[in-house]
């Protein structure tokens, strides 16, 4: 008998993005992976149908929603569906970029559907491979880097006998073991006074945007209230743009033996950095809060169940301009530390939980920067694979819930790509370029003088 | 299963040393290669298999499996 389940605290995180901002293009998430090599398209096709009974979050269907507008999810035994192949290898790659990129805006509407669609395409140059378009209920993109290497992996062993991928994990038992974790009333009990214990701390949070104290101030106009804390979300136009910045392999090295040497993780040196310009151009507020996205992947069977497991927390701090560079970096992974250790709980609920204390208006927010740290990049780990080039690239959905999203993620040479998705609405690239470079004067000014205030780092960018 | 197998069993599942492979003065860190949230996640994980309370300052200076089984006797021992 078919199984019915709740959705997740990450699954729900989209499905309420798809109410809020009323299309379900939000939660699209789309990359293409190539080989510079022929493939036997024909097998392909036979390894992408079998990964499909390997991995079972591929196969989650939602239901309609009840009369209390709640969905279930419910994972289908088979997909039998065809794989359709494209020749766009009469077009330059930067136009079958653009192409798919068109794809990738397209939106899986309805109830008890399919939400994964893969296309294998034939590319120029002579590469060869597979675009991916899925729903963020279904996966996220670690969950897609795992099953690209496990699609890979069962490609090559069929055409060069190599070794068989591993199992995967079973997508349901995750699933279930995640539910009961979520329902431990004690667990959920001492997560919830944890993110209560921070609001009675520090009181109502204070919004910072990227453009300076304005919106804020014309949020309170807006709303007739002179001591509004919180700014309107953008709701109609979602479009988004995408700036990429590579930093180089050497800088790149240097931010990471700084980390190294002082045991702080990178996301966290991220997070300084973008906190640092925010407190800068709100006249040195010293209360500022960035949403950081978390991968709750760490076991065996987490990793390679794939599913939606990545979820975004409010990472708070206050830090006052004579406190030093390395001392903010600790605070920051302090707080940090403690929110990993609460990260079961449902952040809908911290946001009930303001609008509770502080009748925060409906569609405003606290934040303007959100964050991603990506240590893993989208490359085929694959011995057969080792010494041919590959051409993979993620796909922007087309329409953005925040204002700004900044994933940072590896490159194949060394460096860091810095990749800003700005709703256009208010955002233009020149704001990226400011919040780029300034990051950038903040983190290494801070790290070739640990010991220097936040305050001097700020005067002297 | 008695407790020290049991909680590298839990170990084990977030990292590539398998539990007869572990020693004591490994530290979860360097040597197992945890990263903060794994850490995190690993100890909500022993609360709830041992239901034992852990506070965070105490929770945040375990470096090593030894010290780690011995903060979870402590607390038993408490309970």
């Amino acid at each position: 008998m078919r199984e019915y389940y709740p959705l997740t605290a990450a699954q729900k995180m989209h499905h309420n993005w798809i109410l809020d901002y009323n299309t379900q293009q939000v939660s699209g998430v789309s990359v293409v992976a190539s080989l510079k090599a022929a493939l036997d398209f024909g097998l392909l096709k036979k390894c992408i149908q079998l990964e499909f009974e390997r991995y079972g979050c591929m196969r989650i269907r939602f239901t309609k929603p009840d009369k209390n507008g709640e969905v279930k999810q419910y994972i289908v035994e088979k997909e039998t569906r065809d794989i359709p192949l494209k020749d766009l290898s009469g077009m330059s790659l930067a136009e079958a970029d653009n192409l798919m990129q068109q794809w990738a805006y397209e939106t899986f509407d309805g109830h008890d559907i399919p939400l994964c669609d893969v296309t294998m395409v034939k590319l120029a140059e002579g590469y060869n491979g597979f675009f991916l378009h899925m729903d963020h209920r279904l996966i996220d993109s670690c969950g897609l880097v795992v099953m690209i290497n496990d699609l890979m992996q069962l490609y090559t062993h069929y055409r060069f006998g190599s070794e068989y991928p591993k199992d995967l994990a079973d997508f349901e038992m995750v699933l279930e073991k995640d539910l009961k974790k979520a329902g431990n009333e004690k667990r959920a009990a001492k997560d919830k006074k944890f993110w209560d214990d921070q609001l009675d701390a520090l009181g109502e949070p204070l919004y910072s945007d990227i453009q300076g104290p304005s919106v804020l101030e014309e949020a309170r106009e807006r709303h007739g209230d002179k001591n509004l804390r919180a700014a309107d979300i953008e709701l109609k136009n979602l479009f988004v743009a995408v700036k990429d910045y590579v930093l180089e392999p050497e800088p790149t090295r240097n931010l990471i033996a700084f980390c190294m040497n002082h045991q702080l993780s990178m996301t966290n040196l991220l997070l300084l950095g973008i906190r640092t310009y925010l407190s800068k151009v709100n006249n040195g507020q010293e209360d500022i809060t960035i949403e950081n996205f978390i991968s709750r992947r760490s076991t065996h069977d987490e990793w390679t169940s794939g599913g939606s497991r990545t979820i975004m927390f409010p990472c708070r701090t206050v830090i006052p301009p004579e406190m030093e560079f390395l001392a903010a970096a600790y605070e920051i992974q302090n707080v940090q530390n403690r929110i990993y250790m609460h990260s079961n709980y449902d952040p809908a609920l911290i946001m009930e939980e303001m609008r509770k204390r502080y009748h925060t208006p409906e569609h405003t927010t606290y934040e303007s920067c959100y964050l991603t740290y990506q240590p893993m990049p989208v490359k085929m780990d694959n011995p057969q694979l080792e010494n041919i080039a590959q051409h993979s690239k993620w796909f922007a959905n087309g329409a953005a819930t925040k204002k700004m999203y900044l994933t940072v993620s590896h490159t194949e040479h060394g460096g860091m790509n810095f990749s800003y998705h700005y709703q256009t609405a208010h955002l233009e690239e020149h704001d990226m370029e400011l919040l780029y470079y300034y990051m950038m004067r903040i983190l290494f000014k801070g790290i070739a003088e640990p010991d220097m205030t936040i305050g001097e780092i700020m005067e002297q960018i | 299963m008695n407790q020290e197998l049991q909680f590298k069993t839990i170990v084990a599942q977030y990292c590539e040393v398998k539990p007869e492979d572990m020693t004591n003065d490994m530290r979860f860190r360097e040597d197992l290669g945890f990263s903060s949230l794994d850490f995190m996640s690993f100890l909500g994980e022993l609360e709830d298999t041992f239901d034992i309370e852990l506070e965070e300052e105490n929770a945040l200076e375990v470096v090593s499996i030894a010290q780690a089984l011995e903060l979870l006797d402590k607390l038993q021992q408490e309970g």
